[in-house]
């Protein structure tokens, strides 16, 4: 399953859905929210949005080229948009395989491409301001805001 | 006329998420920059670290770009 969501994700149902008779090994990466903390401010929550459909397309894409590159039984990457609040989940990837060593691999390899090509932006929302993860646009103090 | 759609920190800079611009026919997508960067100001320093799409895909800036398409301007990803 590829998709993206506003509700909360549901990890354990990801994982019961990619259990299956052929495969021995179920890698589970979860991204969550973390309170970074600098110079007596802290990250409060953060806050995604997508360019869609593109951004769908692009999980289907990663996921057809882990089958091409790994020998995997199932694979589901589903992120999330909109507040996530600290300790919750932003991306689940569960990659199910015959051995455990294609289901660590795909899962990382799932996570690594998801930050270079999927068109997801991430605000970090402190309590002092905000930021835009990777263009340093923003609110707090020695980030570039609007003129 | 085409729809430009502005992401993230792009939109933040612009001061919005969508706007539109008359182009002929038979344009580039590198020809449309300054189009766009003349409109929104704020936007012209990010040049350099901005990405592209026309209608849905990464596009490069020789890429050919027709009255109906839709454009979007993709700051760095930072999903995860």
């Amino acid at each position: 399953m590829f998709a993206i969501v506003e509700a909360t994700l549901d990890v354990g149902a990801l994982i019961r859905d990619s259990q299956r008779p052929d495969c021995g090994a179920v890698a589970t990466f979860v991204g969550t929210t973390r309170i970074d903390e600098s110079e007596g401010a802290a990250v409060e929550y953060l806050e995604y949005e997508a360019y869609r459909p593109m951004a769908d397309r692009k999980l289907e894409e990663i996921g057809a080229e882990i089958e091409r590159r790994w020998d995997v039984g199932h694979v589901s990457i589903v992120h999330r948009l909109g507040r996530v609040d600290p300790g919750e989940a932003s991306v689940a990837i569960v990659v199910a395989a015959p051995r455990r060593g294609p289901a660590f691999e795909a899962s990382r390899y799932a996570i690594e491409r998801i930050k270079e090509v999927v068109p997801i932006w991430k605000r970090e929302v402190w309590s002092d301001g905000y930021v835009w993860v990777g263009s340093q646009v923003g609110s707090r103090d020695g980030i570039s805001g609007k003129s | 006329m085409i729809r430009v759609l502005l992401f993230g920190a792009a939109a933040d800079r612009a001061g919005t998420r969508e706007t539109e611009l008359q182009i002929e026919d038979g344009v580039t997508l590198a020809e449309i920059w300054p189009l766009l960067a003349e409109r929104h100001p704020d936007l012209a320093p990010m040049r350099d670290t901005l990405a592209f799409a026309v209608n849905g895909e990464y596009a490069r800036g020789d890429a050919e770009v027709s009255p109906g398409d839709e454009v979007a301007v993709l700051p760095p990803v930072s999903g995860g």
